[in-house]
């Protein structure tokens, strides 16, 4: 039995292992953070209409008939021109309604981006100081998140939104809530 | 011994006692150092340049200002970050093993120590004991010397 | 030409390192005499063909031979010669390169100096190096090979991470690596005992020098790490407990309870299965922090590139190696016979207790760095564990060590009498109490500052008190004189030691108790005000230097309406790689660091945000740590660590 005892440093160090092990396969990188407002309802947020397009009220966006997306993005983000192309394709291909809001920009600014890059937001609500997407957990932009019908946050995207991304996550999800 | 004891408690109450007050200021310092800034990881807010941790400031003090207390802020943003957002870990049953580690080492060491003492003891209190041989041995040496 | 002959060598070290671990086992296994001796020249070949790769190495980065891939992603033609140098292990390959030279230095310096030791301790722990080596080296050739050309070299280097380019961090890893391959040593002189099957006190007397040798660099290595982080980050702190910075204290603390736990096992001849896992687990965190940084399992700053499939090599070395080490250590060493009793109120219990404390320490700081990792494993959820977990855990921790720290020399071995030595204990308990509470009481301090306060005098006047008795304070100068000659440097060194982290303690808890700062946006001319300082932003300019270009700030301070100096806190711009860093401006003295840092220009109304930081004793963090390495070097240079390596008739003389 005494001799047992010995064998606890290599135990514990057999699990440690193991532990490595299966944090070195995981895909996520370290610095990702899960949204933790996955499958709760959409918080309240108070935008400002941006002059010239659409907008809707929260409570008419959580009462939304189909699932949408939320874009988070703004004029001098870089990766926003990235996933712009991509945006449209989910906007005006696939059809999926996509409510962006334009964080810490100028109006003008944004303006020019889309009438340059093209508009594939429905609808658009303004977060002049940044203030208001932190009710959403927003901490690096591009952000997109999935909204379904009832109003539910139900999937995060960090960072631009590449074709990997559109045909293998967003899509795949939206299809799924529609049934 | 136990004069001194009382001494130490007393004067080390007594100070707690005059501690300063403490005010909003500082109580939102506190909080920037207590939060990680989520864009540049390795830093607290209050350390961070980015501008996500420049908002976050002001969202805090804004809240402060309310009237809001130290926890109430934190658990409002732990509501839209996360855990991952707070240095300190909270104490709730996940983190139970966090908490109690360095208790749990020392409980440990202190058990294995007394192990330590107690067979060691054992094994002396053993080896004190002469065997028959021996006894015999020390027996001639002992009558040898006498002659 | 020369990077292709270092390359080559590399690879020739890798096969004498081979022979290096597997003659000298066969020899030990067959007896064979020959085989056995065989050992002291693998390890001086290994050493020399490694050390000229190295070098090759060297020549490609000083002379920014840019078709080497290494040099091209990590050096410039403008950096500054000690810079290109310092590149070389800026990097995972380089600082791997350097990691292998000082590893086969150590195996070379046990060949030479362990001439007088058993042929068969000396085979095996040469050959256990030598596994070490090999290891390393084959990693390093086959994942991460620093001599790897590119066939269109580009004009130019892609520069570097200005950060980078300090003095006090260019050094920084050596002698933080001299700490940890330190450890090897005495993790194969452990696993050498393990095999033979026998630890006895000349064992300990022989290993604890090398024990020694690595705690002392690795203070250092740690020490420059902070004053570095001091000085350059531009927030007045020193240690964060990052993931990495843990990884280094780990090992640290291990190896203070390992020296401190072979005193033990030389005098009495026990705890000697707890000094071998002590050496293995040194070791091991070595080779667990080597992980951390490399395989990007852990957000940290300090990680080079993360590269998961350098990981899995290294998980292999760990489980090689920490595993191979516990697994044996379970298998032989409870046959290892035990020496002599003692009671637990002795000088050989304080030990003890020192050895529960930092033990515990040590695993508490592996928990807490590591449990972002387990929840993340079990719950997907991330949590983080930062400095107000380590700090609420780790200083009620050490709060006892230190309590005993002050009297523990005092104590007899094997039996204390502790009544003898109340009178003594009481007066300094009394001493300190009242110094720190006149303190505590005329500067307003928190029950912190007291608790932190009254660690440091009691450690510092108990230690005080210990030597000048020892000594003979009080008798005549005579006495007094041939005691201090005659005294053994190894109790200088206690006594340094312990000093020092009196005033460690102390300088801590003062400079973060009772600092002052002042975060301000201010135009020209305005007036900070801080403690009785008055500093006057009186000009702003641009410069530049050899790779970058700066906004200069000029204060000039005053205290007493008397200008004492200037501080220029800088906000340089690197081009190369759009970085822009802040250099702090630091007035220092024994009492105090006035540190100013230059924030951002408010481009709107010229207004330049400005921090303002006053620390008192700062300074003595450093004075603290630079006596305990002055302990550790009174300690080495003892007469007794020379017994064994060196001949009978030298000592005698």
């Amino acid at each position: 039995m005494k001799k047992l005892y010995y064998y606890i440093p290599f135990i514990c160090f057999c699990f440690l292992l193991v532990f490595f092990l299966k944090q070195l396969f995981e895909e996520q990188s370290p610095s990702e953070l899960p949204s933790v407002l996955l499958n709760k309802k959409l918080p309240l947020i108070e935008l400002e209409k941006l002059e010239g397009y659409h907008f809707m009220s929260y409570e008419n966006l959580i009462f939304n008939d189909k699932p949408f997306l939320i874009n988070v993005w703004s004029s001098w983000c870089g990766p926003c021109k990235i996933e712009h192309d991509n945006l449209m394709k989910l906007s005006k291909t696939y059809k999926v309604p996509i409510f962006g809001i334009n964080y810490k920009d100028e109006i003008e600014n944004a303006k020019n981006f889309i009438e340059n890059y093209g508009n594939p937001f429905s609808i658009i609500g303004v977060d002049r100081k940044g203030k208001e997407v932190i009710n959403l957990g927003v901490y690096g932009i591009p952000e997109t998140f999935i909204i379904d019908s009832s109003g539910f946050i139900k999937y995060r995207h960090v960072g631009p939104i590449l074709e990997y991304d559109m045909l293998n996550v967003i899509l795949p999800i939206l299809k799924n809530l529609e049934e | 011994m136990y004069k001194c004891l009382l001494i130490f408690l007393v004067l080390f109450s007594s100070i707690s006692a005059i501690s300063k007050e403490k005010n909003d200021s500082l109580v939102a310092k506190e909080l920037f150092e207590e939060l990680r800034c989520l864009v540049c990881q390795n830093q607290s807010i209050s350390e961070s340049d980015a501008p996500l941790a420049k908002d976050l400031k002001l969202i805090i003090i804004e809240q402060l200002n309310e009237g809001k207390t130290k926890t109430e802020v934190k658990s409002f943003l732990v509501n839209k970050y996360g855990e991952f957002i707070l240095f300190k870990p909270t104490f709730s049953l996940k983190n139970i093993f966090l908490w109690m580690s360095p208790i749990i080492f020392l409980i440990f060491g202190i058990f294995l120590t007394y192990r330590f003492y107690y067979f060691s003891s054992v094994n002396i209190q053993n080896s004190e004991k002469l065997t028959a041989f021996e006894k015999r041995k020390l027996k001639s040496i002992l009558n040898k010397d006498v002659k | 030409m020369i990077t292709e002959f270092g390359h080559f060598l590399l690879a020739l070290s890798l096969s004498i390192s081979l022979i290096q671990f597997l003659i000298p086992a066969i020899g030990v296994k067959i007896n064979s005499i020959n085989m056995m001796k065989t050992s002291s020249l693998s390890a001086y070949l290994s050493f020399i063909f490694v050390l000229i790769s190295f070098l090759a190495l060297l020549w490609a980065y000083i002379t920014s031979d840019f078709s080497v891939s290494l040099v091209a992603k990590n050096s410039h033609s403008l950096k500054p010669l000690i810079y290109k140098i310092s590149g070389l292990w800026g990097n995972h390959e380089g600082s791997l390169l350097l990691w292998i030279l000082i590893l086969t230095f150590y195996s070379a310096t046990i060949a030479y100096l362990g001439k007088r030791l058993p042929l068969k301790l000396v085979s095996l722990v040469l050959s256990i190096q030598g596994l070490i080596a090999v290891a390393f080296i084959s990693f390093i050739l086959f994942t991460s090979n620093p001599f790897i050309r590119v066939f269109y070299p580009n004009i130019e280097g892609e520069g570097f991470n200005p950060i980078l380019q300090d003095f006090g961090l260019a050094i920084h890893p050596p002698f933080l690596y001299l700490g940890y391959v330190g450890l090897s040593v005495s993790f194969s002189f452990s696993i050498a005992a393990l095999l033979i099957g026998r630890v006895d006190t000349l064992w300990v007397k022989w290993v604890r020098p090398w024990t020694l040798i690595a705690w002392i660099f690795l203070t250092i290595g740690i020490a420059l790490g902070s004053w570095w982080a001091y000085r350059e980050l531009g927030w007045g702190g020193w240690w964060f407990w990052d993931p990495v910075e843990n990884a280094s204290f780990m090992p640290w603390l291990a190896t203070t309870a390992l020296l401190h736990s072979s005193i033990v096992a030389e005098k009495r001849d026990t705890l000697k299965a707890w000094t071998i896992l002590l050496a293995i687990v040194a070791f091991s965190f070595s080779l667990l922090g080597t992980f951390i940084v490399r395989s990007g399992v852990l957000i940290s700053v300090h990680s080079f590139a993360a590269d998961p499939s350098r990981g899995l090599y290294i998980l292999l070395l760990l489980f090689l190696f920490t595993g191979g080490a516990l697994f044996l250590f379970a298998k032989k060493s409870p046959d290892l016979k035990s020496g002599s009793l003692f009671q637990p109120i002795s000088r050989e219990g304080a030990l003890i207790i020192n050895n529960i404390i930092f033990s515990s320490a040590a695993a508490t700081v592996l928990v807490g760095t590591l449990y972002p990792l387990f929840i993340d494993a079990l719950s997907n959820s991330k949590v983080s564990v930062g400095p107000p977990y380590f700090e609420a855990v780790f200083i009620p921790l050490m709060v006892p060590a230190i309590l005993i720290c002050a009297f523990s020399p005092m104590l007899s071995w094997k039996r204390a009498v502790i009544s003898n030595l109340y009178e003594r204990i009481i007066g300094i308990f009394i001493l300190s109490i009242l110094i720190t509470s006149i303190l505590v009481f005329l500067y307003d301090g928190s029950p912190t500052a007291f608790l932190g306060l009254f660690l440091g005098f009691w450690l510092m006047l108990g230690t005080i008190y210990e030597i000048a008795f020892k000594i003979g304070i009080g008798k005549k100068l005579e006495i007094m004189l041939s005691r201090s000659i005659n005294l053994p440097r190894s109790a200088y060194g206690m006594s340094l030691a312990h000093l020092g982290v009196a005033v460690f303690i102390i300088g801590v808890t003062v400079s973060s108790a009772w600092r002052e700062d002042i975060e301000k946006s201010i135009s020209l001319g305005d007036e900070i005000f801080i403690k009785n300082y008055k500093l006057i932003f009186s000009s702003y300019d641009k410069i530049q230097g050899p790779n970058w270009v700066a906004d200069k700030a000029t204060f000039f301070i005053f205290k007493n309406k008397i200008k004492i100096d200037s501080l220029y806190p800088e906000r340089r711009f690197f081009p190369a790689s759009q970085v822009t860093t802040s250099e702090p401006a630091i007035m220092s003295n024994v009492f105090s660091d006035l540190y100013v840092v230059l924030g951002e220009k408010n481009t709107e109304n010229n207004y330049y945000s400005i921090r303002v930081y006053y620390s008192p004793l700062l300074n003595w963090i450093w004075f603290g740590i630079i006596l305990m390495v002055l302990g550790g070097i009174f300690s080495i240079s003892d007469r007794k660590h020379r017994l064994g390596y060196t001949s009978f008739k030298k000592l005698v003389k």
